[in-house]
Protein backbone atom coordinates (compact mmCIF):
# COMPACT_ATOMS: atom_id res chain seq x y z
CA UNK A 1 0.00 0.00 0.00
CA UNK A 2 1.59 3.16 -1.48
CA UNK A 3 0.36 5.89 1.07
CA UNK A 4 2.16 7.48 3.76
CA UNK A 5 1.63 7.38 7.26
CA UNK A 6 -1.17 10.70 7.52
CA UNK A 7 -3.28 8.77 4.46
CA UNK A 8 -3.31 5.68 5.96
CA UNK A 9 -4.72 7.73 9.53
CA UNK A 10 -7.28 9.10 7.45
CA UNK A 11 -8.53 5.85 5.49
CA UNK A 12 -8.37 4.20 9.38
CA UNK A 13 -11.22 6.57 10.22
CA UNK A 14 -13.40 5.67 7.43
CA UNK A 15 -13.16 2.17 8.30
CA UNK A 16 -10.31 0.88 5.91
CA UNK A 17 -8.88 -2.73 7.78
CA UNK A 18 -6.45 -3.00 5.35
CA UNK A 19 -5.24 0.30 6.36
CA UNK A 20 -5.16 -0.51 9.78
CA UNK A 21 -3.31 -3.46 8.75
CA UNK A 22 -0.32 -1.26 6.86
CA UNK A 23 0.31 1.22 10.05
CA UNK A 24 -0.22 -1.62 12.70
CA UNK A 25 3.36 -2.77 10.20
CA UNK A 26 4.94 -0.16 10.02
CA UNK A 27 4.24 1.34 13.49
CA UNK A 28 4.98 -1.83 15.38
CA UNK A 29 8.30 -2.53 14.97
CA UNK A 30 9.56 1.13 15.72
CA UNK A 31 7.29 0.56 19.12
CA UNK A 32 9.00 -2.76 19.77
CA UNK A 33 12.27 -0.90 19.20
CA UNK A 34 11.32 1.71 21.93
CA UNK A 35 10.14 -0.66 24.23
CA UNK A 36 13.63 -2.51 23.71
CA UNK A 37 15.66 0.92 24.68
CA UNK A 38 13.60 1.81 27.25
CA UNK A 39 12.43 -1.43 28.82
CA UNK A 40 15.01 -3.18 28.01
CA UNK A 41 12.98 -6.44 28.29
CA UNK A 42 11.77 -8.41 25.18
CA UNK A 43 8.24 -8.91 26.71
CA UNK A 44 7.49 -6.32 28.03
CA UNK A 45 8.45 -4.16 24.44
CA UNK A 46 6.00 -7.21 23.18
CA UNK A 47 3.50 -5.61 25.67
CA UNK A 48 4.48 -1.89 24.90
CA UNK A 49 3.60 -2.78 21.27
CA UNK A 50 0.27 -4.65 21.57
CA UNK A 51 -0.69 -1.80 24.18
CA UNK A 52 0.16 0.69 22.13
CA UNK A 53 -1.19 0.05 18.82
CA UNK A 54 -4.59 -0.71 20.46
CA UNK A 55 -4.81 3.11 21.38
CA UNK A 56 -3.67 4.36 17.70
CA UNK A 57 -6.69 2.28 16.31
CA UNK A 58 -9.24 3.09 18.92
CA UNK A 59 -7.93 6.87 18.36
CA UNK A 60 -7.96 7.15 14.61
CA UNK A 61 -11.43 4.49 14.55
CA UNK A 62 -13.33 7.30 16.60
CA UNK A 63 -11.73 10.20 14.70
CA UNK A 64 -10.37 12.17 17.33
CA UNK A 65 -7.05 12.73 15.73
CA UNK A 66 -7.70 16.41 14.73
CA UNK A 67 -4.30 16.33 13.10
CA UNK A 68 -3.95 13.08 10.87
CA UNK A 69 -0.33 14.06 10.03
CA UNK A 70 1.16 13.96 12.98
CA UNK A 71 0.18 10.33 13.81
CA UNK A 72 3.38 9.76 13.79
CA UNK A 73 4.12 12.08 17.21
CA UNK A 74 0.68 10.83 18.65
CA UNK A 75 2.10 6.92 18.52
CA UNK A 76 5.63 8.20 19.78
CA UNK A 77 3.75 10.38 23.20
CA UNK A 78 1.72 7.51 23.10
CA UNK A 79 4.44 4.81 23.73
CA UNK A 80 6.25 7.44 26.41
CA UNK A 81 2.97 7.68 28.31
CA UNK A 82 2.43 3.70 27.95
CA UNK A 83 5.75 3.01 29.31
CA UNK A 84 5.32 4.86 32.39
CA UNK A 85 2.22 3.07 32.95
CA UNK A 86 4.00 -0.09 32.54
CA UNK A 87 6.53 0.80 35.03
CA UNK A 88 3.64 1.00 37.17
CA UNK A 89 2.56 -1.97 36.86
CA UNK A 90 -1.01 -1.03 34.84
CA UNK A 91 -2.14 -3.95 32.45
CA UNK A 92 -5.10 -2.97 29.87
CA UNK A 93 -3.70 -4.93 27.06
CA UNK A 94 -6.11 -8.74 27.51
CA UNK A 95 -9.42 -6.17 28.27
CA UNK A 96 -8.77 -4.16 25.03
CA UNK A 97 -8.23 -6.91 22.98
CA UNK A 98 -10.71 -8.55 23.61
CA UNK A 99 -13.21 -5.17 23.54
CA UNK A 100 -11.98 -4.40 19.82
CA UNK A 101 -11.05 -7.95 18.47
CA UNK A 102 -7.44 -7.02 17.35
CA UNK A 103 -5.30 -9.87 17.71
CA UNK A 104 -5.47 -10.47 13.71
CA UNK A 105 -3.88 -6.67 13.50
CA UNK A 106 -1.15 -7.10 16.24
CA UNK A 107 2.09 -7.76 13.98
CA UNK A 108 3.49 -11.36 15.04
CA UNK A 109 6.18 -10.67 17.18
CA UNK A 110 9.74 -10.93 15.50
CA UNK A 111 12.93 -10.94 16.79
CA UNK A 112 14.12 -8.93 14.02
CA UNK A 113 16.91 -9.45 11.65
CA UNK A 114 20.12 -11.04 13.14
CA UNK A 115 23.29 -10.80 11.86
CA UNK A 116 26.19 -13.42 10.98
CA UNK A 117 27.84 -13.33 14.26
CA UNK A 118 31.03 -15.36 12.57
CA UNK A 119 31.05 -12.52 10.22
CA UNK A 120 30.46 -9.90 13.05
CA UNK A 121 33.36 -11.94 15.29
CA UNK A 122 35.80 -11.99 12.37
CA UNK A 123 35.19 -7.44 12.05
CA UNK A 124 35.74 -7.34 15.67
CA UNK A 125 38.95 -8.86 15.91
CA UNK A 126 39.74 -6.91 13.22
CA UNK A 127 39.23 -3.43 15.56
CA UNK A 128 41.98 -1.43 16.89
CA UNK A 129 41.85 -2.72 20.47
CA UNK A 130 41.00 0.67 21.76
CA UNK A 131 37.84 0.45 19.81
CA UNK A 132 36.96 -3.26 20.47
CA UNK A 133 37.45 -2.70 24.16
CA UNK A 134 35.07 0.57 23.40
CA UNK A 135 32.64 -1.65 21.71
CA UNK A 136 32.74 -4.28 24.46
CA UNK A 137 32.29 -1.85 27.39
CA UNK A 138 29.77 -0.31 25.86
CA UNK A 139 27.42 -2.82 24.60
CA UNK A 140 28.05 -5.82 26.45
CA UNK A 141 29.46 -4.44 30.11
CA UNK A 142 26.80 -1.51 29.37
CA UNK A 143 29.26 0.92 30.89
CA UNK A 144 28.56 4.71 30.30
CA UNK A 145 31.02 7.10 28.03
CA UNK A 146 32.51 8.63 31.59
CA UNK A 147 32.72 5.45 33.15
CA UNK A 148 34.70 3.89 29.81
CA UNK A 149 36.47 7.49 29.88
CA UNK A 150 37.50 7.15 33.06
CA UNK A 151 38.85 3.52 32.40
CA UNK A 152 40.94 4.05 29.85
CA UNK A 153 42.58 7.87 30.68
CA UNK A 154 40.81 9.74 27.85
CA UNK A 155 38.16 12.05 27.48
CA UNK A 156 34.02 11.19 27.15
CA UNK A 157 34.11 13.03 23.70
CA UNK A 158 37.56 10.65 22.80
CA UNK A 159 35.39 7.79 24.14
CA UNK A 160 32.51 8.75 21.51
CA UNK A 161 34.75 9.45 18.45
CA UNK A 162 36.10 5.84 18.99
CA UNK A 163 32.95 4.50 19.61
CA UNK A 164 31.22 6.26 16.07
CA UNK A 165 34.97 5.31 14.00
CA UNK A 166 34.08 1.43 15.07
CA UNK A 167 30.67 1.18 14.21
CA UNK A 168 31.16 2.71 10.62
CA UNK A 169 33.95 0.45 10.60
CA UNK A 170 32.05 -3.02 11.94
CA UNK A 171 29.24 -2.09 9.14
CA UNK A 172 31.75 -1.51 6.40
CA UNK A 173 33.32 -5.05 7.39
CA UNK A 174 29.77 -6.63 7.53
CA UNK A 175 29.06 -4.99 3.79
CA UNK A 176 25.98 -3.39 5.18
CA UNK A 177 27.14 0.57 5.43
CA UNK A 178 24.72 2.87 3.24
CA UNK B 1 22.76 13.56 11.44
CA UNK B 2 24.03 11.84 8.77
CA UNK B 3 25.74 13.33 5.26
CA UNK B 4 22.85 12.81 4.41
CA UNK B 5 20.35 15.81 6.02
CA UNK B 6 17.31 13.92 5.26
CA UNK B 7 18.57 10.63 7.78
CA UNK B 8 20.17 10.40 11.29
CA UNK B 9 23.74 9.11 11.25
CA UNK B 10 23.91 5.08 12.39
CA UNK B 11 26.31 6.04 14.88
CA UNK B 12 24.04 8.97 16.47
CA UNK B 13 21.46 5.73 16.62
CA UNK B 14 23.68 3.52 18.36
CA UNK B 15 24.12 6.44 20.84
CA UNK B 16 20.63 6.47 21.33
CA UNK B 17 20.50 2.83 21.75
CA UNK B 18 22.95 3.11 24.23
CA UNK B 19 21.30 6.02 26.03
CA UNK B 20 24.86 8.13 25.46
CA UNK B 21 22.22 10.61 24.41
CA UNK B 22 21.36 14.13 26.36
CA UNK B 23 16.88 14.04 26.80
CA UNK B 24 16.86 16.66 24.32
CA UNK B 25 18.81 14.59 21.95
CA UNK B 26 16.70 11.46 22.81
CA UNK B 27 13.91 13.18 22.05
CA UNK B 28 14.41 14.10 18.60
CA UNK B 29 15.94 10.75 17.42
CA UNK B 30 12.67 9.38 18.66
CA UNK B 31 10.27 11.97 16.75
CA UNK B 32 12.76 11.30 13.32
CA UNK B 33 12.42 7.66 14.02
CA UNK B 34 9.05 7.63 14.31
CA UNK B 35 8.42 9.32 11.00
CA UNK B 36 10.81 8.02 9.11
CA UNK B 37 10.87 4.46 7.69
CA UNK B 38 14.82 4.26 6.38
CA UNK B 39 15.67 5.27 9.81
CA UNK B 40 13.47 3.14 11.57
CA UNK B 41 14.69 0.52 9.91
CA UNK B 42 18.65 1.42 10.21
CA UNK B 43 17.74 1.45 14.16
CA UNK B 44 16.67 -2.01 13.54
CA UNK B 45 20.42 -3.00 12.44
CA UNK B 46 21.51 -0.81 15.37
CA UNK B 47 19.80 -3.33 17.61
CA UNK B 48 20.96 -6.38 15.64
CA UNK B 49 24.33 -4.90 16.19
CA UNK B 50 24.58 -4.72 19.57
CA UNK B 51 22.74 -8.04 20.43
CA UNK B 52 25.49 -9.77 17.81
CA UNK B 53 28.32 -7.66 19.90
CA UNK B 54 26.81 -8.96 23.11
CA UNK B 55 26.84 -12.35 21.66
CA UNK B 56 30.55 -12.15 20.11
CA UNK B 57 31.75 -10.46 23.77
CA UNK B 58 30.35 -13.45 26.16
CA UNK B 59 31.13 -15.74 23.58
CA UNK B 60 34.78 -15.57 24.31
CA UNK B 61 35.99 -16.11 21.02
CA UNK B 62 37.80 -13.25 20.84
CA UNK B 63 41.55 -12.48 21.10
CA UNK B 64 41.64 -9.76 23.27
CA UNK B 65 42.05 -7.29 26.22
CA UNK B 66 39.73 -7.28 29.07
CA UNK B 67 38.93 -5.24 32.00
CA UNK B 68 37.84 -6.54 35.80
CA UNK B 69 34.48 -4.79 34.48
CA UNK B 70 34.02 -7.00 32.04
CA UNK B 71 35.15 -10.44 33.46
CA UNK B 72 33.20 -9.38 36.71
CA UNK B 73 30.00 -8.80 34.05
CA UNK B 74 30.68 -12.45 32.66
CA UNK B 75 30.87 -13.67 35.86
CA UNK B 76 27.59 -12.42 37.18
CA UNK B 77 25.83 -13.93 33.77
CA UNK B 78 27.01 -17.32 35.24
CA UNK B 79 29.80 -17.66 32.45
CA UNK B 80 32.77 -19.54 33.71
CA UNK B 81 35.91 -18.26 33.32
CA UNK B 82 39.86 -20.05 33.84
CA UNK B 83 42.28 -17.43 34.91
CA UNK B 84 45.82 -18.35 35.31
CA UNK B 85 48.38 -15.54 36.88
CA UNK B 86 52.28 -16.41 36.24
CA UNK B 87 54.87 -13.90 37.62
CA UNK B 88 56.39 -11.41 35.66
CA UNK B 89 59.66 -13.55 34.15
CA UNK B 90 57.75 -16.69 35.37
CA UNK B 91 55.15 -19.25 34.02
CA UNK B 92 52.51 -21.05 34.87
CA UNK B 93 51.23 -24.55 33.83
CA UNK B 94 47.33 -24.25 32.04
CA UNK B 95 44.34 -25.97 30.30
CA UNK B 96 41.13 -25.26 29.23
CA UNK B 97 38.06 -27.85 30.02
CA UNK B 98 35.05 -28.27 27.57
CA UNK B 99 32.85 -26.22 30.38
CA UNK B 100 35.13 -23.30 30.47
CA UNK B 101 33.64 -20.22 28.69
CA UNK B 102 36.53 -17.44 28.76
CA UNK B 103 40.65 -18.34 29.22
CA UNK B 104 42.40 -15.13 30.44
CA UNK B 105 46.02 -14.21 31.49
CA UNK B 106 46.93 -11.93 33.85
CA UNK B 107 49.97 -10.51 33.22
CA UNK B 108 51.28 -7.89 36.50
CA UNK B 109 53.37 -5.14 35.72
CA UNK B 110 53.48 -1.36 37.01
CA UNK B 111 51.87 0.40 34.31
CA UNK B 112 51.63 3.94 35.83
CA UNK B 113 54.68 5.16 34.01
CA UNK B 114 53.74 3.68 30.32
CA UNK B 115 53.20 5.23 27.33
CA UNK B 116 51.82 2.78 24.63
CA UNK B 117 51.37 -0.69 25.89
CA UNK B 118 51.60 -3.81 23.38
CA UNK B 119 50.60 -7.24 23.72
CA UNK B 120 53.37 -8.94 21.91
CA UNK B 121 52.27 -13.13 21.28
CA UNK B 122 55.53 -14.92 20.69
CA UNK B 123 56.87 -18.59 20.14
CA UNK B 124 59.11 -19.93 23.27
CA UNK B 125 62.12 -18.73 21.49
CA UNK B 126 61.35 -15.41 21.05
CA UNK B 127 59.46 -15.22 17.40
CA UNK B 128 55.94 -13.26 17.55
CA UNK B 129 52.99 -14.68 16.57
CA UNK B 130 50.57 -12.10 17.36
CA UNK B 131 50.46 -8.70 18.57
CA UNK B 132 47.60 -6.71 20.01
CA UNK B 133 48.88 -2.47 19.34
CA UNK B 134 47.79 0.03 22.00
CA UNK B 135 46.13 -1.96 24.80
CA UNK B 136 43.81 -0.23 26.70
CA UNK B 137 44.25 -0.45 30.25
CA UNK B 138 44.09 1.88 33.68
CA UNK B 139 46.64 3.37 35.44
CA UNK B 140 45.14 2.32 38.72
CA UNK B 141 45.29 -1.77 37.34
CA UNK B 142 48.05 -3.76 38.24
CA UNK B 143 47.68 -5.66 35.77
CA UNK B 144 46.36 -6.69 31.84
CA UNK B 145 43.85 -9.02 31.40
CA UNK B 146 44.80 -10.84 28.40
CA UNK B 147 41.52 -12.87 26.90
CA UNK B 148 42.85 -15.60 24.65
CA UNK B 149 40.33 -16.70 22.27
CA UNK B 150 38.86 -20.24 24.04
CA UNK B 151 37.84 -21.11 20.16
CA UNK B 152 41.47 -21.45 19.70
CA UNK B 153 42.46 -22.49 23.07
CA UNK B 154 40.17 -25.24 22.87
CA UNK B 155 41.99 -26.70 19.78
CA UNK B 156 45.31 -26.10 20.68
CA UNK B 157 47.73 -29.15 21.22
CA UNK B 158 49.86 -29.30 23.89
CA UNK B 159 52.48 -26.45 23.31
CA UNK B 160 53.79 -23.14 25.64
CA UNK B 161 53.48 -19.48 24.54
CA UNK B 162 55.02 -16.46 25.86
CA UNK B 163 52.76 -13.13 26.37
CA UNK B 164 55.18 -10.00 26.20
CA UNK B 165 53.90 -6.71 27.44
CA UNK B 166 55.53 -4.32 25.76
CA UNK B 167 56.53 0.02 26.46
CA UNK B 168 56.27 1.87 23.36
CA UNK B 169 58.05 5.63 23.32
CA UNK B 170 56.97 8.33 21.31
CA UNK B 171 60.14 7.54 19.25
CA UNK B 172 58.74 4.03 18.43
CA UNK B 173 61.41 2.19 21.32
CA UNK B 174 60.19 -0.27 22.78
CA UNK B 175 61.26 -1.65 26.03
CA UNK B 176 59.48 -5.00 27.81
CA UNK B 177 57.65 -4.52 30.81
CA UNK B 178 57.52 -8.42 31.60
CA UNK B 179 57.41 -12.05 30.26
CA UNK B 180 55.14 -14.78 31.28
CA UNK B 181 55.24 -18.13 29.71
CA UNK B 182 51.93 -20.31 29.41
CA UNK B 183 52.28 -24.29 29.11
CA UNK B 184 49.39 -25.46 28.06
CA UNK B 185 48.82 -29.11 28.37
CA UNK B 186 45.50 -29.98 26.00
CA UNK B 187 42.54 -32.20 28.10
CA UNK B 188 40.15 -31.92 25.26
CA UNK B 189 40.22 -34.37 22.25
CA UNK B 190 41.63 -33.45 19.23
CA UNK B 191 45.01 -33.49 17.02
CA UNK B 192 48.28 -33.62 18.86
CA UNK B 193 49.55 -30.91 16.32
CA UNK B 194 48.29 -27.96 14.24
Amino acid sequence: MNLNDAELAQRIGGGDREAEAELCRRMGPRIRLYGLKHLRDAAAADDLMQNVLITMLETLRAGKLREVEKVASFVLGTCRMTVMDQRRGVQRRDRLMEQWGLEALTPATAAGPQLDGEALGRCMQQLAERERAVMTMSFYNEQSGAEIAGYMGISEANVRVIRHRAIHALRGCMGVAR
Amino acid sequence: MSADPMHLDVAVLADYWLGALDANEEARVEEHVFACDDCAALLEEVRAMADGIRQVARSGALMTTVSQDFLDHAAAEGLRIRQYAPPAGGSVQCTVTAEDDFLVGRLEADLREAKRVDLSLCTPDGSEQFRLNDIPYSREDSAVLWQMSITFAKAAPTSSMVARLVDVDESGAESTMGEYTFHHTRTLPGPGAW
